[in-house]
């Protein structure tokens, strides 16, 4: 008859509150020009959680905020205001709001709006990640793990293939960095990665795997355009990935009737 | 779960047999019935008071001596309840029970838990009623553990009815056609494995909610199906069944905890079924308005009276005033139903790790009977989910919905 806590608008505060570390770290890196960005990517986000609650009635969420601090943090540089309100709109309505909302979504509508800017835009520069985004990365999976809100076995399995590949294969930092970035703020995202148990340890091997072969085989690749195609194609197979891990698990209780 | 009750011994638990107890059914359960007393009439503890009319074998039993003293059926004959006032001077009924010869022919035992109204102490899944008189269960999982908080410690209960537990062990052994799984904490045996009989096995389970639920613990093992029906019962209602067999007479009493924030103590006491929650709560509550539960505060469902297979009653703040929304957030919020439940740790606890906890909320939410039945919803009841609904806030409750599915699979079922 008692009511709990952990409903959609608490586990948003609390990835939020996980991201802290990493948003304060990249902004005092980025200085005015990258505060800059994010408010106006905040503010295209708002703008079409306002419009679909109006329209829709879809209450606006916090995970909006989330986000549009990853299309900040990843988008490529210098692409002037009505790119980047393309891009974000379409990734913020596409990606999420035309599922119903945050929990209701298939893939994550930031890795939705780097891949319309990345295909859309080649020309643009992906951003150079200063190495200490990757620590504060390393930050944020901690607290996410620890407050329950990031499903620990993505983020373990996924930086364990980085670390294993970094030390057989010549993994350079710059990818360590944004491949680390890519999992906790697309990768690791509860509702769209993979929600099985062995659907979490696949999709975390899968993004790690992504990263290492784009790494060795994609010549000419920046480092974060490497991590977000990695980071969106595990999310495309997460659902595939949960149904493989739920037909084996049926599989194996067939033997009990 | 630590124990709330460290230091109760057996001998330490009064005895309340409350002045007035009442046999009762929800409205949803359909419970049709044919009155075998009247208004008025003195009864004996353990005589036929009512008989279902769906399958008229089954049969309950006056919880207490003493005097029916109101009757309630609402239309068609459903049960409401029927309330007693406690007399001790009318005496127990006794059973002849040598026919069941202590429980070695079982369907003699079965007849005879039929008739002295024992039967619905047994829950049968999928669907979770009171199983049908010749339904032959492929597994009987037998609870000696129970991890809802505030629960009575079952070791308590069974302190001292070994021999009860093993004769109604083996009394139920004869009654199914697979094997009865006793589930225990992970401390001694409660019951000697020489004595129940071969198909009794003795699984021991990690002592956290909700793991000491019968749903996870069947949905484990031997999950429940459609035409594969499992029961479940108390390891106490095991060793009632046993004394039963030995004696003839219906146990009078059961263990129940009284708990809740708005009681000043909590304390374990034996009461008759059906108990008057009021009168089991009435000196220890709390100044100010409360709601009496019969179940934990989890699963708990608002009563007068003790539920059919509730140990618990537990006393709770009365739910304050909705603070007044706005007409525009509360329109927000109720066109967005069900809420989306975001898959956390949390969720994955409230279904212990043992089923795939997003893709069966997803299914029940999508109200997708097929998926929801392979990822093993038969074998659930709304207490199955009270944590989950506890954990997540859902709205509308996951245990509603679940039910509301149980029930339309049942309808289908049937047809």
């Amino acid at each position: 008859m008692t009511r709990g806590l952990w409903d959609r608008e608490t586990v948003a505060l609390l990835l939020l509150a996980a991201v802290l570390p990493l948003a304060v770290t990249w902004l005092f890196y980025a200085g005015a020009a990258g505060m800059t960005r994010l408010v106006f990517v905040l503010a295209v986000a708002g703008f079409w959680h306002l419009v679909f609650m109006l329209a829709r009635a879809q209450p606006p969420s916090v995970a909006g905020a989330l986000a549009a601090l990853a299309i900040a943090v990843l988008a490529p540089l210098d692409l002037g205001p009505i790119p980047l309100l393309l891009g974000v709109s379409f990734g913020v309505v596409a990606g999420e709001l035309v599922f119903g909302g945050w929990g209701r979504n298939v893939v994550h509508p930031a890795a939705v709006t780097l891949a319309f800017l990345g295909f859309g835009f080649p020309a643009a520069p992906w951003p150079d990640l200063p190495v200490q985004l990757g620590w504060s990365a390393a930050a944020v999976a901690l607290l996410g793990v620890a407050l329950g809100v990031m499903p620990w076995r993505v983020v373990a399995c996924g930086a364990a293939v980085l670390f294993a590949g970094r030390s057989v294969l010549p993994l350079e930092t710059p990818v360590l960095t944004a491949a680390a970035v890519a999992l906790v703020l697309l990768v690791g995202d509860p509702v769209t990665s993979a929600a099985t148990r062995l659907g979490r340890w696949l999709n975390g091997l899968l993004y790690g795997a992504l990263v290492l072969l784009f790494a060795l085989g994609w010549q000419g690749a920046a480092p974060v355009q490497i991590a977000v195609s990695a980071a969106m194609l595990a999310t495309l197979a997460a659902p595939l990935l949960d149904e493989l891990a739920i037909s084996l698990w049926l599989a194996r209780r067939k033997r009990l009737g | 779960m630590p124990t709330r009750f460290p230091l109760f011994r057996g001998a330490d638990i009064g005895t309340i047999i409350t002045d007035q107890c009442a046999l009762t059914a929800r409205s949803e359960e359909d419970f049709r019935v044919d009155l075998l007393v009247a208004e008025g009439d003195r009864v004996a503890q353990g005589t036929p008071v009512l008989r279902s009319r769906r399958d008229p074998d089954i049969v309950l039993v006056a919880p207490v001596s003493g005097e029916v003293a109101a009757i309630d059926l609402g239309p068609g004959r459903r049960l409401s309840h029927v309330l007693f006032f406690h007399a001790p001077d009318a005496g127990r009924h006794a059973y002849d029970v040598t026919a069941a010869n202590r429980g070695d022919d079982p369907a003699a035992t079965r007849a005879l838990l039929l008739s002295a109204g024992l039967w619905p102490l047994l829950r049968s899944r999928p669907f979770g009623r009171i199983p049908a008189p010749a339904e032959t269960p492929s597994a009987i999982f037998v609870m000696a553990l129970d991890t809802r908080p505030d629960a009575p410690p079952p070791r308590l209960a069974l302190d001292g009815r070994e021999e009860d537990l093993a004769r109604g062990l083996r009394a139920l052994a004869g009654l199914a056609s697979g094997p009865v799984v006793l589930c225990q904490d992970r401390g001694a045996d409660i019951v000697d494995a020489g004595g129940t009989g071969a198909r009794c096995r003795i699984r021991k389970v990690a002592p956290v909610h909700p793991h000491g639920l019968a749903g996870f613990q069947l949905a484990a093992l031997h999950p429940a199906a459609a035409g594969r029906p499992v029961w479940d019962v108390h390891a106490e209602d095991v060793a009632g069944i046993g004394a039963f067999l030995e004696t003839g007479l219906v146990p009078e009493t059961k263990l129940v905890s009284v708990a809740g924030p708005a009681l000043r103590e909590h304390r374990l006491v034996r009461c008759q079924p059906g108990a008057d929650l009021r009168a089991l709560t009435f000196d220890i509550v709390r100044p100010g308005p409360h709601r009496l539960l019969s179940g934990s505060a989890q699963d708990g469902v608002e009563a007068r009276w003790l539920g059919r297979w509730h140990r618990q009653a537990t006393a709770v703040a009365a739910a304050p005033d909705a603070a007044r929304r706005h007409w525009f957030s509360v329109a927000l919020r109720r066109a967005r139903r069900p809420l989306p439940i975001i898959p956390t740790a949390a969720l994955d606890h409230a279904f212990g790790g043992l089923l795939p906890a997003a893709a069966l909320v997803r299914a029940l939410a999508a109200n997708d009977a097929e998926t929801a039945t392979r990822l093993g919803a038969l074998s659930l009841l709304e207490e199955d989910l009270a944590l989950a609904d506890h954990v997540t806030g859902a709205a509308p409750r996951l245990s509603a919905m679940l039910r509301a599915m149980l029930d339309r699979i049942e309808a289908e079922e049937a047809a």
